[in-house]
């Protein structure tokens, strides 16, 4: 391993001086630990499509064979028409439009969040699809199979119109998300809080605004519930 | 009503204290004052004096044998303290598969968790993995992929941290108004443990990861296979720009096999996790099978459509990757009433994801007036800090509330000041103070308050 490629850290000075600190048999670094791997060996692992569409397998699916999969493994959760159910999310919420009008005027926008206004970009849907849905049986879809359901759930939130055209590696790259541009990296902090001591109201009342609504959720309630 | 919250209930300060405090001998004092109590407000409070005892009492003794050794080969707690429970709220999911359960932190001390209480958090349910058969995968922008099995990475030099675990969430469903009347499902989506396992660092220098490496993410092998980017120095998102605290968020990691001694439970990763300290407990990796060091973030299903924040312009926040300074009160809170008059000790805790508890202050009338609560070494970066302050309860209508300073010079935010920024769509990273109303009955609720 040559020293020069390697990371840089200031970790490693601490670490070499307490292992020479141990004794006469001290270690200077870790020999021997762990089993060398190719790439190739563990490619079957790798599964983890980026955001641009690197590694998004070989193979493809059409939107009718990804309507029939949808409607027997998914439509009991996500609904018929991707309006969700029992709690499980829509795959269409409100149009970006309608949903950025919402955010703005304050409204609860947790219940009209979808595919359509709520995920930057679809190749991350593929891989969410392929490794972890239907919820039951995570990872059963074959790569045809994901490529299918995607891009019906993708016709479903209405980000793409119906085709004939087989969903595969770059038709999942060229499909442009509604909402990609509207994110962006943390910037917090983002308040700024004084630390007052004294008479931080300046005399101005004091007002309870709001008590806890939902005394069932309270521990002494739950408690009082499974003892009943 | 403003009257009432004025600041008649004092905590046990003195008046030459408060003054000796303002020339910055604060927290030598206040212990001094702590020993000498009964000195201060002796007396003052409506506390009623009881009805002396006079007739024998029995002295406390069993008379019988008890439990031999290994009778209990893995101790349990007492029969009488069955009431401390995880406790999940079913309205909140749909199912409790991908769901939470939350820590009682109104009958825990000190800043472990009990392996058993630490909160849960599932994507697909917790699972047994056979320590024999688990193989971690670490590959990518290295010079020498590998495969450990949990035997290598318990030969590698280990390290042990206490740092504390919080889903982002903590709090969530009080952005609107007030709905939780219990600090469990208030604050209870936190935990805090020793770690033990290996640095990432040092697999990281033995690996030899290329400097041109920018990210790195890590994969769980539950049903979910729950993945998340994770930056590194020089770390940019999907459009080029900067990620913040790239340079801090690495140093910490450690790849665990353990927690407060004992291997991993189930429910927190059994046999690997990651620990991503001072970070939203998301990126803390549970039944870790991969880590490939790359040069851009997957921008996953976790970094699109949770884990993201929404702000009240229609735009969305992405890699909010830190839990900032956050405090609460937990005793009295709703679900530790205060049985009656005189003294009490506004207990509670304190923590940071950017480093160390500075200092806590306490209010007990609304925020009008704050006093520097007494904080419990040992103080750790991105732990849970123990806050203390004594306080002579009179009966009468409080608002109790505690306000953390981290090492940053950060000041725990009001809701208001968080809500004029965010909105109140935003779910994660609610870091609020937090207000309970004592009633005049002892009944402590959750409120929000004007002002705060």
């Amino acid at each position: 391993m040559s020293k020069s490629n390697m990371f840089k850290l200031s970790a490693i000075g601490a670490a070499a001086a307490l292992a020479l600190s141990a004794g006469p048999v001290a270690a200077e670094e870790v020999t021997n630990v762990g089993t060398p791997v190719t790439e190739k060996a563990i490619a079957d692992w790798d599964i983890s499509v980026y955001f641009d569409g690197e590694n998004l397998p070989e193979g493809s699916g059409t939107l009718m064979q990804g309507e029939e999969i949808y409607l027997a493994q998914c439509a009991m959760c996500h609904g018929e028409f991707g309006e969700g159910a029992k709690g499980y999310p829509k795959m269409l919420g409100a149009p970006k439009e309608e949903f950025i009008e919402a955010a703005k005027s304050g409204e609860d926008t947790v219940g009209i969040r979808g595919i359509n206004n709520f995920w930057g970009h679809a190749p991350t849907l593929y891989d969410y699809i392929r490794r972890a849905m239907p919820f039951f049986a995570p990872a059963s879809l074959s790569d045809d199979q994901s490529y299918a359901v995607t891009g019906y759930v993708l016709y479903l939130a209405e980000v793409i119109g119906w085709t004939d055209e087989p969903i595969d590696a770059e038709f999942i790259k060229n499909v442009e998300m509604p909402m990609e541009e509207q994110y962006y990296t943390d910037p917090r902090p983002d308040v700024d809080n004084d630390r007052c001591m004294k008479n931080c109201y300046a005399g101005k009342e004091i007002e309870v605004k709001g008590k806890a609504v939902i005394g069932d959720v309270s521990v002494g309630e739950v408690e009082k519930a499974k003892r009943d | 009503m403003s009257d009432k919250f004025n600041d008649t209930q004092s905590p046990r300060v003195t008046a030459a204290e408060e003054k000796v405090a303002s020339e910055g001998r604060r927290k030598f004092l206040r212990k001094g004052a702590a020993l000498t109590g009964g000195a201060v407000l002796a007396g003052s409070a409506g506390a009623q004096a009881k009805d002396k005892i006079t007739d024998p009492i029995e002295p406390p003794r069993v008379k019988q044998l008890g439990r031999g050794v290994v009778s209990v080969p893995y101790g349990k707690p007492s029969k009488y303290e069955s009431h401390v429970l995880r406790r999940n709220v079913e309205w909140l999911t749909a199912d409790t598969i991908a769901s939470i359960s939350f820590t009682p932190f109104q009958d825990l001390e000190g800043i472990i968790t009990p392996n058993g209480l630490h909160f849960e958090r599932y994507h697909s349910g917790a699972v047994d993995i056979d320590p024999k058969d688990h193989r971690m995968a670490v590959h990518g922008m290295v010079e020498k992929p590998m495969v450990f099995t949990v035997e290598d990475l318990k030969r590698m030099p280990q390290t042990s941290k206490i740092h504390f675990m919080e889903c982002p969430a903590n709090g969530a469903m009080e952005w609107r108004g007030v709905q939780m009347d219990s600090m469990q499902f208030t604050h209870g989506m936190l935990s805090c443990s020793e770690w033990t396992g290996v640095k990432l660092t040092t697999l990281m220098e033995y690996l030899g990861v290329s400097p041109d490496a920018t990210w790195f993410y890590a994969e769980g092998m539950d049903g979910s296979a729950l993945q998340r980017s994770i930056p590194l120095p020089g770390a940019k998102d999907q459009f080029g720009k900067p990620v913040p605290d790239a340079d801090e968020i690495y140093k910490d990691i450690i790849v665990a096999y353990a927690q407060n001694g004992e291997a991993l439970r189930p429910e927190q990763g059994y046999p690997l996790r990651l620990v991503v300290p001072g970070t939203e407990a998301n990126l803390s990796i549970k039944y870790l099978r991969r880590i490939k060091f790359t040069d851009k973030p997957l921008v996953t299903y976790q970094e699109t459509r949770h884990y993201t924040d929404a702000m009240p312009d229609g735009r969305i926040r992405q890699f909010t990757l830190i839990n900032e300074a956050n405090s609460v009160v937990t005793y009295p809170c709703p679900d530790k009433r205060l049985k009656e008059k005189g003294f009490h000790e506004i207990r509670g805790i304190a923590w940071s994801g950017r480093g160390k508890v500075k200092r806590v202050d306490v209010s007990v009338d609304g925020g009008r007036n704050w006093h520097e609560a007494e904080l419990q070494e040992p103080v750790l970066s991105k732990c849970l800090t123990r806050f203390r302050l004594p306080w002579e309860w009179n009966g009468e209508e409080a608002l109790v509330m505690s306000r953390v300073q981290d090492e940053t010079g950060y000041v725990q935010p009001t809701l208001q000041q968080l809500k004029a920024k965010r909105g109140t769509n935003s779910i994660y990273h609610k870091n609020a103070i937090q207000v309970w109303k004592v009633e005049k009955n002892g009944e402590v609720k959750n409120v929000q308050v004007k002002y705060v």
